[in-house]
């Protein structure tokens, strides 16, 4: 029974998650965004989802770039 | 079903199934090739109950329990968390850093396998009813994830999901009955890095929505953050060519 529990999560965790930092972080972008929108101030509220997406982007090039040196770890 | 709707639920669920469908009809093609038909096809039709049955259960109790906003919020964050993962795997193949995703090289490795375990035709073929059951559930859940999260927003979005997705597993299966060998011509890296844009950029507008941002133009600013994805991907792209000139292949998960 608990081979099988572990194969339900093991899939279920493997379609989120592929790089365990970049679900982190993606999480920790979510986060910020949900309290930027629960602040009182209306214009960080209206634009809490641009906010969401400049830092996703953000993580998504510095992720990627942290995935590009450890690449060329494996080649040198 | 206005044509919103339609855009909105069906055209991502059309691409991501078909995607989905090319690679599971890959590993039914095999068994079936190998090992004979109907053993295969009674694991894909029960694969298919199974995931009929997942998407009857999460998609209802989702759409009728848990409150819109909250909703939104759950279902823009498994998006984005989905999205990511594909756009960063696409993006890493682009870059030459994680290898092509290779259909036939699959296709002639699991022949290899299957032809390995031989077959006993006195009793049902269960090697290849496990085989491609196994094959279309897995490769379906992401298909019946996809249809979940976009169908959410109500009944007549589920309804476009599904049918998105049910035309994708109807195109693939009848190219695929018509040529009898993988699909290699589908451009797989090329659908699952719009796929994958297209899951985060859905997940930025659904989960903004839920926490009460305001988009100009509401479902008019997607194709803005569409834009923004892919602008920042092909950026990464070649930040990762200029670092990595030579390549490397290694598995997405140890870079």
């Amino acid at each position: 029974m608990s081979s099988v529990l572990r194969g339900i999560w093991d899939n279920t965790y493997g379609l989120l998650v592929d790089d365990g930092q970049l679900a982190v972080g993606a999480i920790v972008v979510l986060g910020i965004t949900w309290v930027v929108a629960s602040s009182s101030n209306q214009t960080l509220q209206d634009n809490a989802g641009w906010i969401l997406l400049v830092l996703v982007l953000a993580l998504v090039v510095v992720n990627l770039y942290r995935a590009g040196r450890s690449a060329r770890r494996h080649v040198s | 079903m206005d044509l919103t709707t339609l855009a909105i639920a069906a055209t991502p669920a059309f691409v991501a199934s078909a995607v989905e469908f090319v690679e599971a009809t890959t590993i039914v093609l095999a068994v079936g090739i190998t090992r004979g038909w109907r053993a295969p096809l009674v694991g894909s039709v029960l694969a298919a109950l199974t995931l009929a049955a997942i998407v009857a259960v999460f998609g209802v109790a989702l759409v009728t329990v848990v409150p819109e906003h909250l909703l939104l919020e759950f279902v823009g964050t498994l998006l984005l968390l989905f999205g990511l993962r594909w756009l960063r795997k696409a993006v890493l193949r682009f870059a030459g850093i994680v290898a092509l995703h290779d259909e036939d090289e699959i296709y002639r490795r699991e022949v290899a396998d299957l032809k390995a375990q031989g077959l006993k035709r006195t009793a049902w073929d269960w090697v290849g009813t496990i085989v491609a059951y196994k094959a279309v559930l897995l490769e379906g859940i992401e298909v019946a994830f996809i249809v979940i999260a976009f169908g959410a927003k109500g009944a007549s979005a589920m309804s476009a999901a599904i049918l998105g997705a049910v035309a994708a597993g109807v195109v693939v299966i009848a190219l695929a009955a018509a040529l009898r060998q993988p699909l290699t011509a589908v451009p797989e890296n090329w659908m699952k890095f719009g796929v994958g844009a297209m899951l985060c950029s859905f997940g930025v507008f659904w989960f903004g929505e839920g926490v009460g941002a305001h988009w100009p133009g509401d479902a008019a600013s997607i194709p803005i953050i569409l834009a923004a994805f892919l602008a920042a991907s092909w950026i990464s792209a070649r930040l990762l060519r200029s670092l990595v000139p030579e390549g490397v292949h290694v598995q997405a998960r140890n870079v």
